[in-house]
Order: C-alpha cells, then sequence, then structure tokens
C-alpha cells in the first residue's frame, strides 16, 4: 500500500512516515501543494493524508483537481479542529473522510485502513488476527471459528484494537474513537474500562489468543498470548 | 441610591420655569406694594384735605352742624380715646347713585375744636383702584402663562431641532456593539459641540474594534498555531508510550506530558472555538425542530448514562423548536449533556424536556462551591474537578447570547436545572 503524506510540518510528517512505514506501508511526504501537485499526477498512491493548511495553498485544491482528474487513489483530510467548514467543502469535493488536529495516531489509523478496505473491495472485508477474524460487512465476529456476541461499542472496541495491535491505544484515543466529542475524559475512563473488561470476559471465555492488556494506567495494548 | 433620570432640556426648562415663578412672584409682590403704597398716599392726601375743610368749618361756628353726614358729636363721652383714631377700614357699600356694591375706603378720625369734640368718618371710593390692582396681578399671571407655554414650546423646539443630532448621535451609539466593526454614519450638524462630540465617538469606536481585533486575532491565532506543536508533542509522547523500556521508567512523567498537552490542545480548540462564535461564523439561523436532534444525541449518551447508572428521563415536545445554526445547537447540547452526565451522581437522574418554547436540562447534584452568578463564567468548575476545561457552560451561554436565546441557573431540591428560552422581544 502506498501512501502519500501531505503536511507541510516536518516534525509531524517524518513521525506519520516513521509510523506507517512501521506499520508495513510505502510512504512519500509532500510539505507543499506544488511538490503534492507534481506527486499525485507522477506516481499512483492507494491514499493522500492531505492537511488543509498548506504554506503556499489549500489542501482543498489539490483535492479539486484530483476529483477533476478522475484520479483512484483515496483522499483523508486533516483539518484544524472546528473548521467545520473545512470538513464540509472536503467532504463535498470528494474527500473519503476527515480527521481533525491533533489526531491520535491510532485514529489516524484505523481510518486510513477503513478507507483503504472501502476503496478496495469486498475480498478485504475480513480483519484478522491470531485466531480471531472479524468480518467488518456482517459485523460478526469468530474466534477459534466460533462465533461470539458483541455488543456494538464492543464490536467498535474490538476492530480499533485489531488495527492497532501491538500498539499503546491510550484511554483518551478510545474515548475519542468510541464517542466522539459526547465525551469528556472524567467519567469516560470508567466507561471504556467497563466495556475493555467485558470484551475480555468475551474473548477469553471463547479461547481467544489476542488478549488486551493495561499498560502503566495510560492505555491498553492488544497482542497474542505468547 | 438611584435618581430618576430626566433630559437635560427638560430639567432646564423646569429649573427656568421655577425661576420665572420666583421672579414673577417677587416682583408681583413689589408692584401690588407700589400700587398700595401710591393709593395710600393718594388717599391720604384726599382725607387731610377733607379734615382741613372740616375743621376750618366747624371753627367758623356753623348752625347747623347736625346736617353734617357722619359727623357726632362726642363731648361728654370719655370712652372716646384720641389714641383710637385715626381708624381705617375697606368696606362694600351701595352709592346712592349707582345699583352695584362698590369699594369703599373709610377713616374714622377724633376732631378736637375749640367748640367740641366730634367723631367723623370719610369715605372715599377706591373700587377702580381695587379693579386696577386685580388687573395688575391679572396680567402678570396671565404673562407667567404665556411665557411658561412659550418656554416649553421652545424647549420642544430645541429638542425636536436643535438636539436633533446629539439624539441620532445617541441612538447610533445604543445600537453599537463590539465587533459590529462600526463606521458611524455621518450625523448632519453645525454645531461644533456635537461634531466634536461625533469625531470623539467615531474615534473611540475605532480603537475599541482595532483593540477588540487584535485581541480576536490574538486568541485566534493562539488558539489554532498551538495546535500543531501540540500535535507535534503528543505523537512524539506516543512514541514513547511505545516503548515498553522507557515506560518501566517514566510512565508517570510521560503520562503528565500527554494530559497535559492534550488539556492544552482541548483548551486551544474550544477557545477557538468561543471566538469563532463570538465572530459570528456560525450564522446559519435555521428553525431547528428540536425533537429528533435531541433524539440522536440521546442515542449516542445513552449508554454513557446507563454505565454510570445514571436515568434519564426525557419528555420531549414533538413541535418545540429553536432558532439557530444547527451547528451550535450540537455544541450547546453537548456540553448540557456533557456537564449533566459529568456532575450528576451515580443512580441519580437526569431529565430532559422541552414543552411551550423551553428546552430544560436537569440533574440532581451537590449544591456549587462557588456563587452560582458566575456559573457561566469561563474557567469556573467545581474544585474537586481537575479534568474539566471550564468552558462549557460559556460557550453554551455564548451561543445563547448571540442568538436572542435566554439561559437561565437555578437550583432547588437537589437539583440542577438550565432552562433556555427564546428571549421575549
Amino acid at each position: 500500500m502506498k501512501l502519500l503524506i501531505v503536511e507541510d510540518n516536518t516534525e509531524l510528517s517524518s513521525d506519520l512516515v516513521n509510523f506507517f512505514t512501521g506499520n508495513g506501508f510505502l510512504v512519500e511526504v509532500a510539505y507543499n501543494l506544488k511538490t503534492a501537485q507534481q506527486k499525485i499526477f507522477d506516481y499512483s498512491y492507494d491514499l493522500v493524508i492531505l492537511d488543509l493548511g498548506l504554506p503556499d495553498g489549500s489542501g482543498l485544491e489539490l483535492l479539486r483537481e484530483a476529483k477533476a482528474s478522475k484520479l483512484e487513489m483515496g483522499f483523508l483530510i486533516v483539518t484544524a479542529r472546528n473548521a467545520i467548514e473545512d470538513k464540509v467543502t472536503g467532504l463535498e469535493l470528494g474527500a473519503d473522510d476527515y480527521i481533525t488536529k491533533p489526531f491520535h495516531k491510532a485514529e489516524l489509523n484505523a481510518r486510513v485502513r477503513s478507507i483503504l478496505r472501502r476503496k478496495n473491495g469486498d475480498g478485504n472485508n475480513l480483519l484478522e488476527f491470531s485466531n480471531i477474524a472479524i468480518n467488518l460487512m456482517s459485523f460478526e465476529v469468530l474466534v477459534n471459528a466460533e462465533a461470539i456476541e458483541l455488543t456494538r461499542k464492543e464490536f467498535d472496541l474490538l476492530v480499533y484494537f485489531m488495527y492497532n495491535k501491538n500498539r499503546v491505544l491510550t484511554k483518551e484515543s478510545i474515548v475519542e474513537h468510541l464517542w466522539g466529542d459526547h465525551a469528556d475524559q472524567s467519567d469516560s475512563f470508567d466507561f471504556i474500562y467497563n466495556h475493555i473488561k467485558n470484551l475480555r470476559k468475551k474473548l477469553q471465555r471463547a479461547g481467544s489468543q489476542g488478549q488486551i492488556s493495561s499498560v502503566y494506567g495510560m492505555g491498553y495494548k492488544f497482542t497474542e498470548k505468547k | 441610591m438611584n435618581l430618576k433620570s430626566i433630559r437635560l432640556l427638560t430639567k432646564t426648562t423646569f429649573v427656568y420655569l421655577i425661576f420665572i415663578l420666583i421672579a414673577f412672584f417677587a416682583t408681583s409682590i413689589f408692584i401690588i406694594r407700589s400700587t398700595n403704597s401710591f393709593f395710600n398716599e393718594d388717599s391720604e392726601v384726599y382725607f387731610k384735605r377733607r379734615e382741613r375743610r372740616l375743621v376750618k368749618y366747624i371753627e367758623e361756628d356753623p348752625k347747623d352742624l347736625e346736617k353734617v353726614h357722619d359727623l357726632v358729636r362726642v363731648d361728654g363721652n370719655t370712652n372716646i380715646v384720641a389714641t383710637q383714631y385715626p381708624q381705617f377700614k375697606d368696606t362694600t357699600m351701595v352709592a346712592s347713585q349707582m345699583d352695584d356694591p362698590m369699594l369703599f375706603r373709610s377713616k374714622t378720625i377724633l376732631v378736637e375744636t375749640s367748640k367740641g369734640r366730634f367723631v367723623y368718618t370719610m369715605y372715599k371710593n377706591i373700587n377702580d383702584f381695587d379693579k386696577f390692582r386685580h388687573g395688575i396681578v391679572r396680567t402678570i399671571i396671565n404673562t407667567f402663562f404665556v411665557l411658561a407655554l412659550m418656554l416649553t414650546l421652545f424647549s420642544l423646539f430645541l429638542s425636536g431641532f436643535l438636539f436633533r443630532p446629539f439624539h441620532q448621535l445617541l441612538a447610533l451609539m445604543s445600537r453599537y456593539k463590539i465587533g459590529d466593526n462600526l463606521n458611524l454614519p455621518s450625523v448632519k450638524t453645525s454645531t461644533s459641540e456635537f461634531i466634536k462630540m461625533q469625531q470623539l465617538v467615531q474615534n473611540m469606536i475605532s480603537r475599541i474594534e482595532d483593540d477588540y481585533k487584535k485581541l480576536k486575532e490574538y486568541t485566534e491565532n493562539m488558539a489554532h498555531e498551538m495546535q500543531t506543536p501540540l500535535a507535534i508533542i503528543r505523537s512524539k509522547t506516543e512514541v514513547f508510550i511505545s516503548d515498553e523500556e522507557l515506560m518501566s521508567r517514566y510512565a508517570s512523567t510521560v503520562k503528565v506530558i500527554y494530559d497535559e498537552a492534550t488539556h492544552l490542545s482541548n483548551l486551544g480548540s474550544t477557545l477557538n472555538l468561543l471566538t469563532k462564535i463570538e465572530n459570528g461564523e456560525y450564522n446559519r439561523v435555521e428553525v431547528l425542530k428540536t425533537y429528533s436532534i435531541i433524539q440522536k444525541h440521546i442515542e449516542t449518551v445513552r449508554e454513557m448514562f446507563d454505565l454510570k447508572k445514571l436515568q434519564l428521563e426525557i419528555d420531549l415536545d414533538k413541535n418545540h423548536t429553536l432558532s439557530l445554526d444547527p451547528l451550535l445547537f450540537d455544541v450547546m447540547f453537548k456540553n448540557l449533556l456533557k456537564n449533566a452526565l459529568r456532575y450528576t451522581p451515580a443512580n441519580q437522574s437526569v431529565r430532559i424536556i422541552t414543552s411551550n418554547g423551553t428546552l430544560t436540562i436537569s440533574n440532581y447534584g451537590e449544591p456549587l462551591s462557588f456563587n452560582s452568578s458566575k456559573i457561566f463564567n469561563r474557567f469556573i468548575r467545581c474544585q474537586d474537578e481537575k479534568t474539566s476545561l471550564g468552558l462549557g457552560l460559556a460557550l453554551v451561554k455564548q451561543i445563547c447570547d448571540l442568538n436572542h436565546l435566554k439561559i437561565s441557573y437555578v437550583f432547588a431540591n437537589h437539583q440542577h436545572s438550565f432552562t433556555i428560552t427564546h428571549n421575549a422581544g
């Protein structure tokens, strides 16, 4: 999978490059609109992570040109928080999704994978890790080929863990993923604890090799049992 | 003490009227006294002449003194004492030639002559004088009323014509709201004080607008520009979090950096939102039927309420509407829900009611640890509440204020209630 990251901040873009390279992607960077324009017409990418606030123009311009030229690549736009107009315009122009700055990398990863899965058709609706398999279309979860019953939030949580396996997911990132900005921090950590407790029980009961462990009170990690 | 306010011109006119009243009163007294004094002297001259003629008449030894009217001999009467005379009296009498009663002044004197002692009463018709005196008083009163009327009319004319630019300027100033970036329409006037005042007001507004713009830009830039460095801090911290060896030693430090960066980031974005709302960037005002929107929000949060074991009591009116930008309604309602979720103790209830143009969210809870008048202030939160930004209710209030909605807060029967209604008028 090939990604183009269009982000003018070198620190942030290098972090993203390391992150996605570590996740098995081929990653390229463009630090401004002009370079990004050259790249999308010269090469082919599966997805462009596009920051809208670029030094030489708005990322929306790139999106407009790509859509006008019927380029096949997916677009995930990155906006400053509360720039609601940008989100709306971006989605109207054909962006596949948006994420607001500052974002959690785990959330970005989940969104990227979700877009790529949708773009690449039927075969990719299956998410597998160890002896767990999730069908994202039918919301079916199989452990050792046996179906288990999960609530909607437990399902979302498991998918989020599967997309970000072997990586620490902070509590904040999980809260934001599950409830967006409806939740604030004080009580929501207890809420996710409840969900994680139930999800653990269900996975253990079904004999899952995947396990959720707590990490230094900061978050949780989904790994395969050794 | 609150003094009742009166328009300057009304006040000036009133003071003028009182002054004129006093001046007229003093003048009247002076004129009437002068008139009286003039008449008294005139009467006295008349009576003296009569008295001299009478004495002369008596001394010349006339035969028929008894025929003289109003002359009484009092030779032997010891009750008559000289000090009692002369006696003056104003009296109404009917004169022989006239039908109407007329006013006379009488002077009774004691005449002591070589021919004996007499008491004699003389009369002088003062009817014309009295009429003249009344005429003067009437003229003064009439003049006062005419002058008062003219003064009032003149003050109305002043207020309507000369003071018109002043009132126009006042009206413009009263309509001015900070952030309007108002260029005061020029008020036509040739009065130099008003021209100066207009210039001063315009300069003042320009300065206020300039300061306000700078402050807004500063807030906006700060809130916006700090997001990228914060994103980097958070991203780098996430790298630390993934490093188990590092975390085994520095978990608590990394957690503090991560939490504070998140807090600062939330603060920045909420302040940014507040500024954008203040700037009127969310102005797609619609008449929102709140029923389905509230239902949607409740569905999203119901699970969290269940997890905290809070009962949600909902009574929604399908016809309830509010006029504002849908995005702002979302922000407002989300914050009220978050507030209820955060501060309601477990096993208690939260009530959401819409009816008759009001939206009420109430929840059970402890009384506030601060004065309730500060509840909508920025950065006000309960003492033991560390994670709250303290901006949620300020955001709600800002949205209400800018959309002519009234939000009220009461704490009664252990319940905190927020009620939103359309502002009357």
